[in-house]
């Protein structure tokens, strides 16, 4: 699914998770909008949203391949990677 | 719109120095040239505003202006990066603020010898950019790793993340050349060999000019150490249930005796709640886990892989709950960006609200950690509940020593600010804070600072009596060095220095 | 929910928030009131991961041009001890590249989580609204607006006019309106004009069905990025107008900087009403080739880097279809940059910056080239029209030379079409 409908944007009603924690987006936490009452909330567009966390996992993937060509785990019976 | 104090006769000296291009007079520029990331009195800004800022591109510029700047008897402000948190690179006096931020370049790579030779206002991350093709890398890896300069890391007397395995900054310079108080150039290092990193001729000049914030001179070149780049890098997190079973684990695995460890972090319990504040970045944790204790290791894979093990296996021992790669590594990648958000301020009332980030370092022994943090949290809950514009973000307790992970520890106590709200009142009441913290890093015979600088009010007045005899020497090396007292004064009580 | 105010995603002063004869202060009293919670969440961190992302930091080493100061300077409009006539200048400074704001850790970190983020193009925009509303304009954007608005077409070239806008596709019969509209970015339809026809010919050997406008008017983008809110909002409201009249409900972008235009400004403009669907030419190639309705067969012989736009890689996250159709191209070797590696790389060429400040642009371009130089190629391709024209200067001036191609013109060579136009 790609390009752009601005009615797609819109993000979905949040739903509880957690005390303070809501989710609208699958697997995105977002914090209560009830506590955004002095700084408020920006108009952020489902677009908006998964191009950050999207960026994000690819930071951290630049930020390991910067340091060292391999990112060993510490879980068992893995080989590194 | 000029705000120039200085006569025109001294503007237009700098103009023929720099080039007119190269001095800034108007307002954007000097107001933009005054904080630091560390808390500022933003409804005092015009008291911490240069009268005039200078962009050099040579070492040669650097002197003529500190010359003519003693012939005035004017302020200088060295600023490279201006991400320090003790308010180095802060104009207290006016004067004119040096900005080295034009001097990046890389002047020399010596594969052989493993050395590179860089202009102060290059960032490391950029510099590592570079050098990869090279297959080496500068290991300087503090949390403001994508955006401070070498200038500042020498000025500041930086510390790394990773410096119980590579050295901090003092430890990775093996010379420099810097621009005195009265204008001389001079090389330091350790002895006079630019690529020498260990002598015995003279005095040990080179530590002299580390960590001096500006008032001894300007570093206007640096010679640095070029490191294998690894093969490989680990990172662990583990949880636990307590502090003290956090703390042991702490000591265990820093006394490991791993050439490869390359850092221990102790994360306490207000931390973790401090955390647990972003669920989305720090994936869900059950409530049980109350502290957090992440290693890291980088080296060879000869070397690191049976590191991790060793690792891996000290933790469990010692009740730590592996939190999975995932979250482990994530974190680790993390480590330069998600413990200074605006945004994790809150109100009493649990309300966001942006708050500015004052990180109180320190360097404690072990031993002393435990009540240290006691302490300090009580001295913080005092503040926020008597102001309401405070919040208590957490500690970390982190190894200190270059390569020595099993000594002390530099010690952060994390408060938030609400900059906004700040009058003279609440910043009297910071500063007081401040103090507070500081004393109690006095009493446990630890310092009060291990790696942001004594610069500050709340810090700078504790400097004597830290550093006792020493600061008489301090005073005395100042006094010669800096005769017109114009290198970054009002700094470190170094004032004094002057008093007859 | 309670309480939610929106703050911050204009990128226009209108609607009713105009001047109302107050004047200058009136004007900076508002803007700061819209803009200062952007402000506080970066003056408050102070952190300064922007700087050495940033193009244009790359090059000056002038803090006045650090988002830090972009938003800094709010701060201080707010304490009294900045006007709009002191900081103007420092905000020609900017490429709106959009790296600054998403390396933030205000917004890579806990942008999602707080739904706030940094917001540095916006706060770019703004500010030389504000100072165009004040009365402080720069005299080359000046010309440049005033000149788009004259031919309703950006001054690309000598000549520019509306009647010459469709001259690109002559021979190829594209017909006048239909549901999808393929709308052809200034740069591409008086400049060079091999990518417009190349574009066309690919969409058309795919068996997509598309027409142009009746009057393409330029988008607005560089009006709105330069600060003349007022006349980007004219030439929007005609581009939606002749879209609507034709029946359209699907634009196709071969443009980065159009489709910023319209998935970003006009839907401030629009709001809810704007329901046209925006597709970016990349990413509607890689799934027609995904799904073998496009065929490359032709063999590229090229060793080649691609230049990750700005405003499809930072500003939209359009990475991987570039590199999916790169990667389809038989013959083509392609030595790549990963593109978090590329947010801190650009051509210079947005913002106004070639038309302000050249010198600055030029060496960001440069640049660029030099970085695509260390790879041992020949080709350096890109999907941004506007990249091409700078970057191919820089390629031009190096020995050996490296040629600059744009995407479309390299899947149109490969789809074994002769689209002729101009390259340059």
């Amino acid at each position: 699914m790609f390009g752009f409908r601005l009615q797609a944007e819109r993000p979905p009603e949040p739903r509880p998770v957690s005390d303070g924690v809501v989710m609208r987006l699958d697997d995105v936490y977002e914090i209560d909008p009830d506590r955004m009452q002095i700084i408020a909330q920006q108009n952020m567009p489902v677009s908006d949203t998964l191009r950050i966390v999207d960026s994000r996992w690819e930071h951290l993937a630049w930020m390991h391949d910067h340091w060292a060509d391999h990112v060993l785990s510490g879980e068992e019976e893995e080989q590194d990677e | 719109m000029s705000v120039v104090a200085l006569s025109d006769s001294v503007v237009d000296e700098l103009r023929a120095i720099l080039g007119s291009d190269y001095v800034l007079t108007n307002k954007s520029s000097l107001f933009n040239r005054a904080r630091v990331p560390a808390p500022f009195p933003v409804h005092r800004w015009d008291e911490h505003v240069a009268d005039i800022a200078v962009l050099p591109e040579t070492a040669e510029q650097v002197a003529e202006v500190v010359k003519l700047a003693n012939t005035y008897k004017i302020p200088v402000v060295p600023r490279a990066g201006g991400t320090g948190l003790s308010d180095g690179a802060v104009p207290v006096t006016g004067g004119i603020l040096v900005d080295v931020k034009r001097m990046n370049k890389i002047l020399d790579i010596d594969l052989d010898d493993r050395t590179v030779t860089v202009q102060p206002g290059i960032n490391m991350l950029k510099l590592n950019e570079e050098l990869r093709r090279y297959g080496v890398v500068y290991p300087d890896d503090p949390a403001s790793y994508p955006c401070s300069l070498v200038g500042g890391r020498i000025g500041t007397g930086g510390w790394s993340l990773i410096g119980a395995r590579y050295g901090h900054t003092r430890d990775l310079v093996i010379s420099m050349q810097v621009c005195l108080p009265t204008g001389e150039l001079i090389e330091v290092g350790d002895g006079g060999g630019r690529k020498i990193r260990k002598s015995s001729t003279g005095f040990q000049l080179k530590q002299l000019f580390m960590g001096h914030q500006g008032s001894l001179g300007i570093t206007t070149e640096a010679t640095l150490e070029l490191v294998p780049r690894p093969e490989a890098e680990f990172a662990a997190f583990f949880g636990y249930p307590d502090y003290e079973t956090a703390y042991k684990s702490t000591g265990a695995l820093a006394k490991s005796g791993l050439a490869s460890l390359a850092g221990v972090v102790l994360f306490d319990e207000w931390k973790v709640n401090y955390l647990r504040r972003d669920d989305e970045a720090y994936i869900p944790q059950p409530p049980e886990l109350r502290c957090v204790v992440a290693v890291a290791a980088y080296g060879t894979l000869a070397e690191t892989k049976p590191a991790s093990q060793v690792i891996m296996a000290i933790g469990k021992e010692t009740g730590g709950n592996y939190l999975g790669d995932e979250v482990s590594q994530g974190d680790w990648a993390s480590r330069h960006d998600r413990y200074a958000t605006p945004l994790h301020g809150r109100t009493p009332e649990g309300q966001v609200v942006p708050m500015s980030w004052h990180c109180e370092d320190a360097a404690i022994t072990y031993s002393a950690l435990p009540m240290v943090r006691e302490e300090w949290h009580a001295i913080a809950k005092r503040y926020i509940d008597d102001y309401g514009v405070f919040d208590d973000w957490g500690m970390f307790a982190y190894t200190n020593g270059a390569h020595k992970p099993w000594g002390d520890y530099l010690v952060e106590i994390d408060i938030g600010i609400w900059e906004q709200r700040l009058d003279d009142a609440m910043w009297e009441a910071w500063v007081q804070c401040k103090r507070e913290i500081t004393e109690v890093s006095l009493k446990y015979g630890g310092s009060i600072t291990a790696c942001h600088g004594s610069t500050r009010e709340g810090d700078a007045e504790f400097v004597p009596r830290e550093m006792g005899g020493g600061f008489d020497v301090m005073k005395k090396i100042k006094r010669v060095l800096d005769p017109n007292n114009i290198m970054n004064p009002g700094k470190n009580s170094l004032d004094e220095a002057y008093e007859d | 929910m309670t309480g939610i105010r929106e703050s911050g995603d204009r990128t226009s002063v209108d609607d009713g928030l105009q001047t109302n004869g107050q004047g200058p202060d009136g004007l900076t009293e508002e803007f700061v009131s819209e803009w200062r919670d952007s402000a506080y969440g970066c003056f408050s961190s102070g952190h300064k991961f922007c700087r050495e992302v940033c193009p244009v930091m790359q090059v000056t080493r002038n803090e006045n041009h650090t988002p830090t100061a972009f938003h800094a300077n709010i701060v201080a409009m707010e304490k009294g001890h900045l006007a709009v006539e002191d900081v103007a200048e420092d905000y020609i400074h900017c490429v709106q590249c959009g790296a600054c704001e998403l390396r933030c850790p205000n917004t890579l970190f806990t942008g999602d989580f707080y739904r706030h983020r940094t917001r540095t193009v916006d706060v770019v925009k703004a500010m030389r609204a504000l100072a165009v509303d004040s009365g402080v304009e720069q005299p080359n954007w000046k010309r440049w607006v005033e000149a788009t608005m004259e031919a309703s077409n950006e001054p690309v070239v000598e000549g520019v006019s509306q009647e010459r806008v469709r001259d690109w596709a002559e021979g190829l019969d594209i017909p006048t309106g239909g549901e999808t509209i393929l709308f052809v970015d200034c740069e591409a339809a008086f400049y060079r004009t091999s990518v417009a026809r190349a574009t066309a010919m690919v969409l058309r050997q795919a068996g997509v069905e598309f027409g142009l406008m009746q009057e393409q008017w330029c988008c607005g983008g560089p009006a709105a990025e330069m600060g003349y809110v007022e006349h980007a909002r004219t030439l929007a409201e005609h581009n939606l107008a002749d879209w609507r009249s034709v029946g359209a409900t699907r634009v196709i972008t071969l443009d980065p900087h159009d489709y910023i235009s319209f998935t970003v400004d006009y839907p401030n403009y629009f709001g809810d009403q704007y329901d046209i669907e925006i597709l970016h030419i990349t990413e509607l190639v890689a799934e027609l080739v995904r799904e073998g309705k496009l065929e490359l067969t032709q063999s590229v012989e090229r060793v080649a880097t691609y230049h990750d736009a700005c405003r499809l890689n930072k500003r939209k996250g359009i990475y991987k279809s570039p590199r999916e159709i790169l990667h389809a191209i038989p013959g083509l070797t392609f030595k790549d940059v990963d593109h978090v590696t590329q947010w801190s790389y650009c051509s210079g060429a947005g913002g106004g910056m070639r038309i302000e400040r050249p010198e600055i642009a030029d060496e960001i371009a440069r640049r660029r080239m030099e970085k695509a130089a260390d790879l041992e190629i020949d080709t350096l391709i890109s999907a941004c029209v506007w990249s091409e024209r700078p970057l191919s200067e820089q390629g031009a001036d190096r020995e050996p030379s490296i040629e600059v191609r744009d995407l479309m013109e390299l899947v149109a060579d490969a789809a074994g079409l002769d689209y002729g136009g101009v390259q340059r």
